[in-house]
């Protein structure tokens, strides 16, 4: 008698569910040749910028991207909690042998560039090829760079999580503020300047900034955390 | 066509050259250490000269074409000394043919001393 009740609660909530996907319409016409040229036209009139990726990424489609960090947020905090108890096992991690000191004086000379070049491709995300989260895995090479070549190297966790934290709430308080400038959730509400120039696509830098932090302390903690797991080598 | 422009285009080719010779390199030497010369010595010259040559042809970017040059100078040969000292390391010692052993590969006894010191 049991089993029969679920079942029929399941077909019930399930005819429901079938009838409501099949009313929204996956797939109508809505633009006669796709969506490419509202894209293309919106992208270079409306908000002056000049990659139509980024444009995509995080204004049309900026929710998603709030997710995809999201999606990168929870690997990260599940990989800390599988490794938490080996790491505090062990302590410090073990190497083979020492880096040459060749190799750690050149990446003495070479982190700050490597940081330099990650800063440019996520500031440039709108003019530019690249965008936020090749910026931050940029800059976390660069601290990998410095963890191999230095076997003492830390990188404070307070830090990471810190800088990690400011970056998803300027993301999320951005989106916020597009609500409160009587639009909708990541609408856009600054000026959006002119075409080509550092300062343009109104709210798109910032995110794009924002998500390169994200990123880059987010990978940071992921290499330094499988760097100390135990029994590396 | 403008002098600049000629001067790009033979730096260009140059680079290609020694690009593809590198390629080549890798492709043919018999092991790791004569395959890293090759991939280094001829593909940071040929980089270089093949960058410097797109900063002829646009000069507004030879700011950053020197940028990238200097960037490229330091990096190549950092990362091919680590990969070099990392096989040495590991035991891969290169082949010698010459009759002069002891002096073509002195750093064998280097590295003999220290797995003794590790041992003992």
């Amino acid at each position: 008698m049991k089993k029969v009740i679920v079942f029929l609660l399941l077909a019930t909530l399930g005819v429901y569910l079938a009838i409501t996907f099949f009313n929204i319409g996956f797939g109508d016409p809505h633009f006669v040749n796709g969506v490419k040229d509202f894209y293309l036209k919106e992208t270079v009139e409306n908000l002056h910028v000049s990659n139509t990726v980024t444009s995509i990424v995080v204004n049309f489609r900026g929710f998603d991207t709030l997710g995809e960090v999201t999606v990168l947020f929870l690997a990260v905090t599940a990989l800390g909690s599988i490794l938490y108890k080996k790491r505090h096992e062990v302590g410090a991690r073990s190497v083979l042998f020492s880096s040459s000191s060749v190799v750690t004086a050149g990446s003495k000379l070479l982190f700050p560039a490597v940081i330099l070049l990650g800063v440019y491709v996520f500031i440039h995300g709108h003019l530019s090829p690249g965008g936020g989260f090749q910026g931050g895995v940029i800059i976390a090479t660069g601290f990998l760079l410095m963890l191999l070549a230095y076997e003492n190297y830390s990188v404070s966790h307070t830090w990471l999580s810190i800088v990690e934290s400011l970056a998803g709430i300027t993301f999320a308080g951005v989106g916020l503020l597009g609500f409160m400038n009587g639009g909708t959730f990541l609408q856009n509400f600054l000026p959006t300047g002119v075409l080509n120039n550092l300062f343009s696509g109104g709210v798109i830098p910032i995110i794009y900034i924002a998500v390169g932090f994200k990123v880059a302390a987010e990978l940071t903690g992921v290499i330094y955390t499988v760097l100390h797991e135990k029994g590396v080598k | 066509m403008s002098i600049m422009e000629i001067i790009g285009s033979i730096f260009i080719i140059i680079g290609s050259i020694f690009l593809f010779l590198g390629g080549l390199g890798i492709y043919r030497m018999p092991d790791i250490y004569n395959r890293l010369q090759a991939g280094t010595k001829a593909t940071t010259l040929g980089a270089m000269s093949l960058i410097l040559g797109v900063g002829f042809l646009e000069p507004s970017w030879m700011l950053k074409a020197l940028i990238i040059i200097i960037f490229i100078a330091f990096s190549n040969p950092i990362s091919s000394h680590a990969l070099a000292r990392a096989n040495y390391k590991r035991k891969h010692f290169p082949v010698i043919l010459s009759d002069d052993k002891e002096n073509m590969d002195a750093y064998r006894e280097v590295i003999e001393q220290e797995d003794k010191e590790v041992k003992s």
